[in-house]
């Protein structure tokens, strides 16, 4: 079996009284897909939010490749190799689209201010490799970002592209687990169709893929794998088709009567 | 009318950016020339070395405000200290009389020290808390210097600043001094133009455009923060050393709240996050007052006779400072009401000249007064 990637060990965090995550384990794959899904408020972002350093757990443990991360600045976590999308776009708005995506490579750039205040030759041959990647990356969705529109601003994207942008980003980090929290949230089924092809494109070229999603034709299509969250505990985990049927998970979503109803 | 307008900017908008740059450089090296030969009042030259002791700060604030989007109201502390770091090391007060090279470095660094000193605690604040803490900040600054009367002099300031003396050139004209500053402003624009273009500026933009976004893209705020006050700060200091120079005379009323307050206002004014703007801002700000003044004291006068709107006169040559203050917020309301992006606007100076519609630029207007995060922050 591939080797583990991320580790996710009973983590759990408490808001006021609200266990937003209670307990919460499981673990993804190198080159898997792997769906996390669940009614509104189940705790899906904040397990986001726990993996990539924005909350710490209150106690369990996270672990990157065998390492803890758990209680590690967002940028350390970053660096080390976890990039991620978010449920409202976050984009560097009047920022252009390739400088964007070169943010995105921040850590992994080394010039030091002198270098950059004098633009050495180091500095130059970093930076010429940094947009070199960051126009291969933007390439990566066909006929999205033409070379003509890479110094436009971010906002003068339309909505769907700037979700890519987004994607595009996270991608500038080299990352060996990536975060999309709903990739195509306010996508029409066209676009939503696309986005999907692009994320199992990316799962084929070796990124390993953890996405909060809500459209059942992405989880379908696209997951490798799906773990349902309700209150802020795992319900159910599984193949795709199996966990849509999972009785737990029917009545998470529709309650326990429709759930009766349904079957 | 709009279209004209437009047509108008479309032709602006094709002349390449270097046409503009040697074309302001021509002009300022000109400018002192004018003087000396007899063409130009003596005061227009002193408003210009003025006018470059604010392009110095306002590129410097700059970094501070439009780069990396930190609203800081005591910029005008590191000013003082460059300025008193030359007073006290370069004058009779204490009887020390230093190199123009050691002192330059001193203030400058003295001024970072200080940037990284008050930087450490308040950085971690936002909008505005940050505001008001380097607001207080600075005037706790002025009132050290107002009070700590063994070193400084107290209220009656240093006189009788040695002039500096750059490799046997004793810089003590006017037009001397105005050259001095040029020279320092072209070098401060170039460094600062170069790391705008880099990883790090790049880091100062993306904090300011959302620091959520921009930590989980591996850049650290505090650290990264830390860098363009500290830069900044530094530029203030070199600006002060200058200005105390050019003074010979500095008292502790030179750097009232209301210097940084005019500082913000041309960082605004030009366009937050433009070097040009920064540099158009200033030069517009600092010199439109004193040609008002010049109108109505002098020029409409002399045209349209002596008894033209008298009162008007009076009242612009007995409390200019006070109207100046008055023309300022005139410019800045109306400014914000009919150019909020300012009147030179980053993304207008970056367009690519050739392939790219001056119209797109249209929705880029950048969010001016969104210091406040609050809100947005919360939702991930
Ligand atoms: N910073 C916070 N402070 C207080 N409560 C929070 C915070 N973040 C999340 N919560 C609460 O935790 C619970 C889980 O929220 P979360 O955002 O993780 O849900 P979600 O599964 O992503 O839902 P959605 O599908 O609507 O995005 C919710 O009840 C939410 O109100
Ligand atoms: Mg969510």
């Amino acid at each position: 079996m591939a080797e583990v990637v991320l580790d996710v060990r009973s983590i759990t965090k408490t808001f006021g009284g609200l266990k937003a995550v209670n307990d919460l384990s499981f673990v993804v794959r190198e080159g898997e897909i792997v769906s996390l899904i669940g009614p509104n408020g189940s705790g899906k972002t904040t397990t986001f939010n726990l993996i990539t350093g924005l909350y710490e757990p209150d106690s369990g443990d996270v672990l990157l490749k065998d390492e803890s991360i758990a209680g590690l600045k967002p940028g350390q976590i970053y660096e080390r190799g976890i990039s991620r999308t978010f449920q409202m776009l976050r984009l560097f708005s009047n920022m252009s689209i390739l400088d964007n995506v070169l943010v995105g490579m921040h850590g992994r750039t080394r010039a030091n201010v002198i270098d950059c205040m004098l633009h050495t030759p180091r500095m130059r041959r970093e930076e010429a490799e940094s947009v070199a990647r960051a126009k291969e990356i933007l390439g990566l969705f066909p006929g999205r970002f033409p070379a003509s529109r890479h110094s436009q601003p971010a906002l003068s994207l339309s909505y769907a592209n700037r979700r890519r942008l987004e994607i595009a980003r996270a991608l500038a980090g080299e990352p060996a687990l990536l975060l999309l929290d709903e990739p195509v949230a306010g996508m029409n089924p066209a676009e939503s169709l696309e986005v999907m092809r692009q994320i199992r494109d990316l799962r084929d070229m070796g990124y390993t893929i953890l996405m909060i999603e809500h459209d059942m034709n992405v989880i379908m299509g696209a997951s490798d794998r799906v773990i349902a969250m309700d209150h802020g505990e795992k319900i159910a985990e599984g193949a795709p088709q199996e966990v849509a049927n999972d009785p737990a998970v029917v009545e998470a979503y529709l309650g326990k009567r429709g759930a009766d109803t349904a079957s | 009318m709009a279209g004209t307008f437009r047509r108008v900017a479309d032709v602006f908008g094709r002349i390449p950016r270097w046409v503009y740059i040697v074309a302001a450089l021509v002009l300022a090296i000109v400018f002192p020339m004018l003087e000396q030969a007899g063409l130009m009042q003596t005061l227009w030259l002193r408003l210009g070395t003025r006018t470059l002791v604010y392009v110095l700060l306002a590129v410097g604030l700059n970094l501070v405000l439009g780069e990396t989007g930190l609203l800081h109201l005591g910029y005008v502390a590191f000013f003082a200290v460059g300025a008193y770091s030359t007073a006290i090391l370069s004058s009779p007060r204490l009887g020390i009389h230093w190199n123009f090279w050691v002192i330059i470095v001193i203030a400058t660094v003295l001024a970072m020290l200080f940037g990284f000193v008050i930087g450490m605690p308040t950085l971690r604040l936002r909008g505005d808390y940050l505001a008001i803490v380097t607001l207080a900040f600075g005037e706790i600054t002025r009132m050290t210097f107002n009070n700590w009367e063994s070193v400084t002099n107290g209220p009656g300031g240093i006189p009788g600043i040695f002039p500096p003396n750059l490799f046997g050139w004793v810089v003590d004209k006017p037009a001397e001094f105005f050259y001095l500053l040029l020279a320092s402003v072209v070098l401060v624009v170039w460094l600062l133009n170069n790391l705008k273009k880099s990883r790090v500026g790049r880091a100062w933009n993306a904090l300011r455009e959302d620091e959520i976004a921009s930590h989980h893209s591996g850049v650290r705020p505090t650290q990264v923060k830390m860098l363009a006050v500290v830069l900044s700060s530094g530029i203030a200091g070199l600006a002060g050393a200058i200005f105390a120079y050019y003074q010979q005379f500095i008292n502790p009323t030179y750097f009232l709240f209301m210097q940084s307050t005019i500082v913000v206002c041309m960082v605004v004014l030009g366009g937050m996050g433009s070097i040009p703007g920064a540099i158009v801002g200033a030069v517009v700000l600092d010199a439109t007052p004193e040609i008002i003044r010049q109108a109505f004291t002098q020029w409409l006068p002399d045209a349209l006779g002596s008894d033209f709107l008298p009162g008007v006169q009076t009242a612009l040559q007995t409390d200019f400072d006070r109207y100046r203050m008055l023309i300022f917020g005139l410019v800045i309301v109306l400014m914000v009401i009919f150019r909020p992006e300012g009147l030179l606007p980053d993304q207008l100076w970056r367009r690519e000249v050739h392939d790219e519609d001056p119209r797109d630029q249209e929705h880029t207007r950048q969010h001016l007064f969104d210091f406040e995060e609050g809100e947005k922050d919360l939702e991930v």
